[in-house]
């Protein structure tokens, strides 16, 4: 699949690299972060003009994300006439209330891998579509501009820049989850503590 | 949730996490290295883009195309070297272009293009500009 769309990009530029980040965008498993950085590289290389590159991949990332957050609105209807009533429900959408900016910031270019799911619940839940493009905006920047700008600083070794950047990506899932899992013990342990005491 | 299904989920995330930390963890130590070897082009050469030189970063998703302007060399000369036309093979990969016209051997392609634009590079000079000349020390002076 990676080297098909490698194929596309430098035989059809700017158009292909647009589409495949927007369909990236709405769930599609596509390696966007290697895409942009090879883009980085072929612009160093003349093969795509670097500014209308960036700034069309950037639209089309920030519509795709608009798009996947539509798709969760859209589907808020249908999952509050199942949750309504549940209290887990109304805490859950407080917490992303509260750290869903950050969400959203940092899965544009770090852990890329739950940047959908984010963007679903974001548009599930009751997070302001302004506050969502802000974050997103600044966020699919540093991925466009600074992986791109890697890829073009760093001109035909792009490939070990890539390796580097999915090995970083992965391992703060990791952490991620991690820290998670944590949290969630410490709550569990403290509550158990409670129900033998009383 | 029930609390035996919050510790499953707990402990599910703490394993994930684990697998993940480890397994990238290891991944990351190895490109950081390589990675470290690398660095970017000083800024006076990104203003333009020299040929390329290094044929083992050739892979088999790149076109005639892409390599032609990469390498700054006639594409004619590549599709003489496959003996293929360039005609219908504008935008075939190598890859492609193997599987249509030397099915019986893969990776053929690869290698005939590696070797036709290293027969036709141009010769390096021997001290490149940034090559630093020997010091001026390094020459006794001649007595008379």
């Amino acid at each position: 699949m990676t080297d098909f769309l490698l194929t596309q990009i430098i035989n059809y530029g700017t158009p292909i690299l647009g589409a495949i980040v927007f369909i990236g965008a709405i769930g599609a498993p596509f390696p966007g972060t290697l895409i942009v950085i090879a883009a980085g590289a072929f612009s160093k290389q003349g093969i795509l003009p670097w500014a209308t590159t960036g700034l069309i991949a950037l639209t089309c990332v920030v519509l795709g994300d608009s798009l996947s957050y539509g798709m969760g609105y859209y589907a808020r209807d249908r999952i509050l006439q199942r949750f309504q009533n549940s209290k887990r429900w109304a805490q859950a959408e407080s917490t992303f209330y509260r750290w869903g900016g950050m969400s959203v910031f940092w899965t544009r270019f770090l852990i890329t891998g739950i940047a959908v799911p984010v963007n679903l619940i974001a548009g599930t839940s009751d997070f302001r579509f302004r506050r969502f493009i802000l974050y997103d905006l600044i966020g699919e920047c540093i991925w466009i501009f600074g992986y791109g700008g890697l890829g073009y600083l760093f001109g035909n070794q792009w490939e070990v820049v890539s390796n580097f950047l999915g090995n970083v990506s992965g391992l703060a899932l990791g952490l991620l989850l991690l820290v998670a899992g944590i949290v969630l013990a410490v709550r569990w342990l403290k509550a158990t503590q409670l129900k033998t005491n009383s | 949730m029930t609390p035996a299904r919050q510790r499953l989920l707990f402990i599910s995330l703490i394993v994930m996490g684990l697998i993940f930390v480890v397994f990238f963890g290891v991944r990351f130590v190895h490109t950081f290295r390589e990675f470290n070897g690398h660095r970017p082009r000083h800024f006076s050469q990104l203003q333009s883009a020299p040929a390329e030189t290094d044929v083992t970063l050739i892979r088999d998703w790149m076109t005639i195309g892409y390599l032609s302007h990469a390498y700054q060399l006639p594409p004619d000369l590549l599709y003489e070297a496959l003996n293929i036309p360039p005609n219908g093979n504008e935008h075939k990969s190598l890859k492609q272009l193997n599987k249509k016209y030397y099915p019986e051997a893969p990776g053929i392609v690869v290698e005939k293009v590696k070797a036709a634009i290293l027969a036709n590079q141009p010769p390096q000079s021997p001290l490149t500009p940034d090559t630093p000349g020997p010091p001026a020390t390094a020459i006794p002076p001649v007595k008379p």
